[in-house]
């Protein structure tokens, strides 16, 4: 009876081995499948069109001359554009005075007038020196050559472009960044070290979904 | 709370115990964990679906939106991190990978929130509340995987996006090695924690192990007690606790008796007796023993010895009866068999006292039946005799004479040996001067000695001073009857000697021997056998048969023996031990002075003495010798000292009770009947000290009471008391 049942026990345990062992593969493979999709995801910029070498004269968007011009696109309900609010926060908290900031929230045509009412409109309106425009039907965002959401344009006081691109390291992800340091300096009117960044954001124009991309990727 | 160093491990199965339960316990805590962990993954899971919902519920392109990526992470990724644990923990609960597996989870988890919320560092704290919430294994192992989880993850995120971890465009090597080194600090103090717990788990093991060990030895000596003992809850007042002795005694089975309270199982008669004992107990008794009886389950009775005491919780309230039983069933019977052997030896003694009355009452009344015709047949024989019959008269007025005697010798040691065998032998042990009483035996054989031409011989070792424990007139009827069987069973011209030997230290022979014709042996045993006189009847000697057996008890009576020896054709040798004792005269001189200091104060006067014993009157005459004032007049016989007393009425008669033709209390009634001597002051000496002869003499109208040996002081004492008292005026009476 007692050896019987020992028996049992390891039969029973072998089994549970086995299925335990195959579990614990497959769940490592998914979680290495799934940290790899994400990690991509994150680490994927969005896509950028023509950029205006200067600023665009048929932009509506009022220039001050003699100081640098900040220009953000974004989306207003893009999450991952939070953090380039953040940023944004961030590089005029160490700039304000010295550009002049304008945050273009697009709006699609058909669209609400609500639309462009989200917390990101607000957090960016909140900004000291910024002001928050509506990009109707995205005519900014084409002229400037802007397709997702958190691409800043930075256009010295000649209306000559010095940057362009994110202000974020990766989708997201708030922190000190390559984009971030080069508006900055931008901003300084001194040397940026590089006039491009990945932007990493949702997509401005639709596009992408209607060409069969991913949202939120090049 | 307790110095967890102090416990040392537990030797032999105790230490064995203590390390099943550490392991059990160990078992219990990750199991317990493992559920906690289950419950905290799902939630997690849940949390970070709502946190992917409300942060980053959508993703757009323009005005077209759909799902956000974070959404099916947290749902996708977080359902894969969480539920494999969660499936651990039902497979293999409390198994080592399983707690490894969801310690590299939980630090996975860590990971997606971190991701999800977009790197906030406040994210970050759930690693370190994480490494905590693991630490409740209390297995620091576990910290390990955790550990390099979390390590690896800044390592390689440090190395491809150092800004996702450390904000930094391009982060140090170091800020890895800080990083981790932050949550190794963290983890030193859980590993501290880990071990410490440990060592309590072990403390309370062993603890725990050896409480187990005392508890298991004490249920061992409650269970194995050859007594009954049983547990009774106060408040329930049921059985909480029975042992197997006290199960079988009962009759019913431990499961039985635990529905039952001890008064259902009480005898009907006892359970009055049985609540008095407990509430002696709750009232304070420490402990209430009684003897009662229950009822078996087969309805017999079992009597029992029950010892109950009150078992009192840590705060001294009475929580419990502990009561032990013992069963005296057998006792009982016994002690009733005894009772009714009592009852029963009880009503023999008073039949057999009603016969014996019934004897007593026959004898005397044959004693006076025959007495009465005897005392005509014996005095007209004496008054024929007187009145000078011719020689053939006479002859035939012997013949008379002769059967009469006969007659009454014959009944007076029938009575005496029913008297003895009925225990009313009056005896008065005293010391007794055998040459006195030898001689007085001698004076009476004399004539019959020198009628068979015999010659009586005394040896010289015979001295006044051999004094013998006995009583006087017994020692003296011995003696008489083994002189006349010597002299009655010896040839004439013969020889009868009477002498002594000390055989040992305090005891002495007295031999009286003959040189008659011999016993043979085998007719020795005979010799002391009522009416067997040894096919002698045919002789011509007369004799009842009844001398010897008489002699023999006698002397048992008075602490002697008695003995024969006896060569055919060479004579007899009879002999009777008794011990010898101190003259009482011999102390008299050292305590002269002394009764000269106690003498008697008082004034003259005149004092009666009735004594048969030379020695006590000697005694009495040489200690009043000191008091000259007093005069001593003495008696030897109880008729003798009647008329003394009413011819010079004594201011104080001293009386003995053994007197050889009176008794003692009968001279003391007819003083007191007698007008003339009613006043007269009697104390009575006597050996015989117990308190129903006092009480009956004082009674009787004895005025004190002096036991033998005297004490001198004490007799001065009495003496002076009784001559002073007021109540002394014979001459007032005689007036």
């Amino acid at each position: 009876m007692g050896s019987a049942r020992r028996s049992t026990i390891v039969i029973h345990s072998r089994k549970n081995i086995f299925i335990t062992c195959l579990l614990a593969t497959a769940w490592m493979a998914a979680l290495a499948f799934g940290g790899r999709v994400l990690f991509k995801y994150e680490t994927t910029a969005g896509q950028v069109g023509p950029v205006a070498a200067n600023w665009p004269a048929s932009s509506t968007v009022p220039r001050v001359t003699g100081k640098p011009t900040l220009l953000m696109l974004a989306h207003p309900h893009c999450p991952c554009t939070r953090a380039s609010i953040a940023e944004l926060a961030q590089i005029m908290a160490h700039a304000y005075g010295k550009a002049n900031a304008f945050v273009l929230f697009t709006k699609p045509a058909g669209a609400g007038p609500d639309w462009d009412d989200t917390d990101l409109r607000h957090s960016a309106a909140a900004i000291p020196g910024v002001t928050v425009l509506t990009d109707e039907n995205g005519a900014e965002a084409a002229r400037f050559g802007a397709e997702t959401s958190g691409h800043t344009l930075v256009f010295d006081p000649s209306g000559t472009l010095i940057f362009s691109g994110g202000i974020t390291a990766s989708r997201g992800h708030a922190g000190e960044n390559a984009g971030e340091s080069a508006v900055l300096a931008a901003l300084k009117q001194e040397p940026t070290g590089r006039e491009r960044a990945p932007v990493f954001g949702c997509s401005l124009t639709g596009r992408t979904s209607m060409s069969g991309g991913k949202l939120c990727s090049k | 709370m307790f110095e967890v160093g102090e416990m040392t491990a537990v030797p032999g199965a105790a230490g064995a115990r203590a390390e099943e339960l550490f392991q059990q316990h160990r078992r219990q805590i990750f199991r317990q964990t493992d559920q906690l962990f289950a419950r905290l993954m799902l939630f997690q899971w849940v949390a970070c679906i709502v946190l992917a919902l409300v942060v980053s519920p959508q993703t757009w392109d323009g005005a077209a939106s759909r799902v956000h990526i974070h959404v099916w992470s947290a749902l996708l990724i977080g359902g894969a991190i969480s539920l494999f644990p969660v499936w651990m923990t039902r497979v293999w609960p409390g198994a080592a990978v399983t707690r490894h597996v969801i310690a590299v989870a939980q630090m996975l988890m860590s990971a997606l929130l971190i991701a999800l919320t977009g790197g906030r560092i406040e994210t970050h704290f759930h690693v370190f509340g994480s490494l905590v919430i693991l630490s409740f294994y209390r297995d620091w192992k576990v910290l390990v995987p955790a550990t390099v989880v979390v390590a690896l993850d800044h390592f390689l995120r440090g190395i491809y996006l150092p800004y996702s971890v450390y904000g930094v465009l391009a982060a140090s090597p170091l800020r890895s090695v800080e990083h981790a080194g932050w949550v190794v600090f963290e983890n030193v103090f859980l590993v501290i924690s880990c071990l410490r717990s440990i060592k309590e788990m072990r403390f309370i093991a062993n603890r725990t192990a050896a409480l187990e060990a005392s508890d298991q030895r004490s249920r061992q000596l409650f269970d194995d007690a050859p007594i009954g003992m049983a547990v009774v809850a106060l408040d329930t007042e049921k059985f909480k606790q029975v042992n197997g002795s006290f199960a079988d005694m009962i009759g019913y089975s431990e499961e039985e008796l635990m529905a039952r309270t001890p008064l259902e199982l009480t005898h009907p008669e006892d359970l009055a007796e049985t609540r008095r004992s407990v509430e002696a107990i709750l009232n304070g008794t420490d402990r209430c023993a009684v003897e009662k009886r229950y009822l078996r389950k087969n309805g017999d009775v079992l009597w029992a010895s029950r010892t109950a005491c009150v078992i009192r919780d840590k705060d001294g309230q009475a929580r419990d009866f502990l009561v032990m039983v013992e069963d005296i069933t057998e006792r009982k019977r016994a002690e009733e068999a005894v009772r009714e052997t009592q009852r029963a030896l009880h009503d023999a003694k008073m039949e057999a006292d009603r016969a014996n009355q019934a004897k007593s009452e026959f004898l005397s009344r044959m004693s006076h039946e025959l007495r009465t015709p005897l005392n005509a047949i014996l005095g007209f024989g004496q008054l024929l005799e007187r009145q000078n019959p011719t020689v053939q008269q006479r002859a035939r007025v012997e013949h008379i004479m002769s059967a009469g005697r006969h007659l009454l010798n014959l009944i007076n040691e029938v009575l005496d040996i029913s008297r003895i065998e009925a225990g009313h032998l009056q005896l008065s042990v005293e010391p007794v001067a055998v040459a006195q009483v030898l001689e007085e035996a001698l004076d009476l054989m004399r004539p019959l000695a020198a009628d068979r031409a015999m010659e009586l011989i005394v040896d010289k070792e015979l001295e006044n001073d051999l004094h013998l424990l006995a009583d006087r007139q017994r020692l003296k009827q011995v003696l008489l009857n083994l002189l006349t069987n010597a002299v009655k069973y010896t040839a004439v011209g013969g020889q009868v000697r009477v002498s002594v030997e000390r055989t040992h230290s305090n005891i002495t022979r007295l031999v009286v021997s003959d040189t008659g014709a011999g016993i043979p042996t085998e007719k020795l045993a005979r010799l002391f056998t009522p009416f067997d006189r040894l096919d002698v009847e045919q002789s011509g000697v007369e004799g009842t048969g009844l001398g010897l057996a008489l002699c023999q008890r006698l002397m048992q009576a008075m602490g002697g023996n008695i003995g024969v020896e006896s060569v055919v054709g060479k004579g007899s040798a009879f002999w009777i031990e008794l011990p010898a004792v101190d003259s009482p005269l011999s102390a008299l001189p050292k305590r002269r002075n002394a009764a000269k200091d106690d003498a008697v104060a008082a004034g003259g006067g005149k004092i009666l003495y009735i004594e048969d014993n030379l020695s006590n009157l000697t005694l009495v005459e040489q200690m009043l010798a000191e008091q000259p004032h007093i005069e001593l007049l003495t008696a030897m016989q109880g008729g003798l000292g009647l008329d003394l007393a009413r011819k010079h009425l004594p201011d104080l008669i001293l009386l003995d009770l053994h007197l050889p033709d009176l008794r003692g209390h009968e001279v003391l009634a007819r003083l007191r009947q007698d007008a003339v001597t009613r006043a007269i002051p009697v104390v009575v000496i006597s050996a015989d000290a117990t308190a129903r002869q006092i009480q009956r003499l004082m009674t009787a109208g004895a005025q004190n009471y002096l036991t033998k040996p005297l004490d001198v002081r004490e007799f001065y004492r009495v003496i002076d008391e009784t001559m002073r008292s007021p109540d002394r005026q014979p001459e007032a009476a005689v007036a």
